[in-house]
């Protein structure tokens, strides 16, 4: 098995923005190796939202190379990107993003409809990784009725539910309060140790960071040791 | 297929959050779906109608009526109108009749009663049955007797007791003995109108009692293998040179069901235009609120992309959405278009029936209105860059 989860050599990317063109990524290089928790830290207009998508296929780079699980992305299939989505990548966003109209069980399920799995595997499922983020008494519970805290679990949920390669995590705890925010982390750090799962979470915040086995500075479109 | 059921599932939770926007974008759809049904449903109805009229009657029936044109005061005499069969061998039967309206009052209750000159053929060339008693035969003329329809003979029952026949009815002053009443008999086609609520009584008689008598209509039985045109030159024939100039309008059971189905075409061609002027506002409508809906939900499209969801399943969720409106829209203009077609039947008076092909056809068209109006949101939707819908 491929120790690495995650291989990106000199993946750039910029856009233009008016008659200038704005160089976002200039040359990035990552591995992250398999079960590994890993904090990527940066102030705002760093480019590590860009970063984000770009380990998140949700955005193709200019040049350079990504190896996720040991396959490499080929950007130009929209039905092989979005199915590489589905099967290898947790995302987990700083807005939770929960479909307002589905409870926390048909949220959890979203990404094994896509599979074409059968109903009743997918609500087994759902509800094996709601016990695991301790929202099993929330099961039927619509995104309004829940916390943040409540609801960035069930994102969570969400993320493990397929079993992914590796979880993404953009500003986990951004919208947060502290101690909301601390159990968040604990339950990333319980998940990482007791699960194995591979973790990538994205921050602008140092103390996060510490929480993680391992950081990196990506500081004006370049990654630095952290 | 368990995609195709949440994203069924979805489609109607969706719609029913916006429920009010939902059904204002269906009103056109149900009046399009509504008029192309009561168009196709009420075709069926005259057309049935016409079978039955032909079937009832027989296709070999005429009515021959003074014609309107200029020249001398000129009369159908019963006596030139009863020869016309013994001088043209196409015309096999003919009956002359006369007929009048006069109010009949009893106690307080008023009825409005046809009057009907007839000779004995009349009730042959009209199909009419008698139900109690006998009907107006040769040996009649000049007496007062007379035949009378259901409606009358239930009016007349509800007033007085002991029975009918052989008991007196008064009208203008004359004083009719009741000999016969008659079965209940469909309105429509060549049959003079308001045989259910007619006094019929011989022709003879008519012309001497009833007000304002003159005979201006005769019904016939011709050869049935006779083009009618030919059938038709002879009578106009016959009257021009026995008749001293005069002139006749003879109509056929076929050309009364031609002229009723120009009618009806013209009521298909006005809902006609109406349903698809409807259906093409109404598509829009749809497509309307499938943008909107859209615009709405692009952070969860941006969402389901970053799952996984692929631009066909996206496509699909919105198609399905708009398929979803489109049925119910059509669901409710098939009912409407049914019971337009049905109150236009009580109306008319005609029979009812249940077009299941214009159903099929609602069902069918709503379809396709929903697909055809759903394509470019669903398409829009499913082309969303991920990253965009995401962030807004």
């Amino acid at each position: 098995m491929n120790p690495l989860m995650l291989e990106i050599s000199d993946i750039r990317k910029s856009y233009r923005v008016g008659p200038t063109e704005l160089k976002v990524l200039k040359g990035i290089n990552l591995t992250v190796e398999r079960g590994e928790l890993l904090a990527i830290i940066g102030p705002s207009g760093s480019g590590k939202s860009t970063l984000m998508h770009m380990l998140g296929l949700l955005e193709k780079p200019d040049t350079g190379s990504y190896a996720i699980d040991g396959t490499r992305v080929v950007y130009d299939n929209d039905r092989a990107l979005s199915t590489l989505r589905n099967r290898k990548i947790g995302f987990v966003f700083q807005q939770y993003h929960l479909l307002p109209k589905l409870t926390a069980l048909e949220n959890v399920g979203v990404p094994l409809t896509y599979r074409g799995m059968k109903e009743a595997e997918i609500k087994r499922r759902c509800l094996e990784y709601l016990t695991k983020v301790d929202m099993q008494e929330r099961v039927n519970h619509r995104p309004n009725e829940m916390s943040g805290g409540q609801q960035q679990r069930v994102a969570i949920a969400r993320a493990l539910v397929g079993s992914p390669a590796i979880v993404l995590a953009d500003e986990p705890t951004g919208a947060l309060d502290t101690k909301t925010g601390e159990e968040i982390m604990d339950l990333f750090q319980r998940l990482n140790r007791e699960d194995g799962i591979t973790m990538v979470i994205i921050t602008h915040n140092p103390g996060l960071a510490e929480q993680c086995g391992r950081a990196v500075k990506i500081i004006d479109g370049m990654i630095y040791p952290g | 297929m368990s995609l195709f059921q949440v994203n069924f599932r979805e489609a109607f939770r969706s719609l029913w959050g916006a429920r009010q926007r939902s059904l204002l974008a269906l009103i056109g759809i149900v009046i399009g779906i509504g008029s192309v049904i009561g168009m196709v449903s009420i075709g069926t109805i005259v057309q049935q109608q016409a079978l039955r009229q032909f079937k009832d009657m027989g296709i070999d029936i005429i009515t021959i009526r003074k014609g309107m044109g200029e020249g001398r005061k000129t009369e159908f005499s019963l006596d030139l109108l009863e020869r016309l069969p013994a001088a043209d061998r196409n015309v096999l039967t003919i009956a002359p009749y006369v007929n009048s309206g006069t109010e009949y009052t009893q106690g307080r209750q008023k009825i409005f009663i046809e009057q009907m000159g007839v000779t004995a053929s009349f009730f042959d060339l009209n199909k009419l049955h008698v139900q109690e008693g006998r009907a107006i035969s040769e040996l009649d003329q000049n007496r007062y007797f007379c035949v009378i329809g259901t409606e009358l003979a239930a009016f007349l029952k509800g007033a007085r007791s002991g029975p009918l026949l052989g008991s007196r009815i008064s009208a203008d002053d004359r004083v009719y003995t009741i000999v016969g009443v008659l079965d209940k008999t469909a309105e429509g086609g060549l049959r003079p109108y308001g045989i259910n609520r007619a006094m019929i009584v011989p022709v003879t008689t008519a012309l001497r009692a009833f007000s304002n008598a003159e005979i201006r209509t005769a019904m016939a039985r011709v050869s049935p293998n006779i083009p009618f045109v030919q059938i038709k030159a002879e009578i106009q024939d016959y009257f021009r040179k026995k008749g001293g100039g005069m002139q006749a309008e003879v109509v056929s059971a076929e050309e009364l069901i031609e002229s009723m189905k120009k009618q009806m075409q013209m009521f298909s061609l006005l809902l006609g235009a109406i349903g698809s002027i409807s259906l093409i506002v109404g598509g829009i409508g749809v497509m309307n609120v499938m943008l909107i809906s859209v615009a709405e939900r692009r952070s969860e499209i941006g969402l389901r992309r970053a799952l996984g969801a692929q631009q066909g399943d996206i496509q699909s969720q919105f198609l399905i959405e708009s398929v979803i409106l489109c049925l119910t829209g059509g669901g409710i203009g098939i009912v409407f278009g049914i019971g337009t077609s049905y109150l236009f039947a009580y109306f008319s008076k005609w029979q009812f029936i249940m077009s299941y092909w214009s159903v099929a056809l609602g069902v069918g068209v709503s379809t396709i209105v929903g697909v055809f109006c759903g394509f470019y949101p669903a398409r829009t939707a499913s082309r969303l860059d991920p990253i965009k819908a995401l962030r807004s």
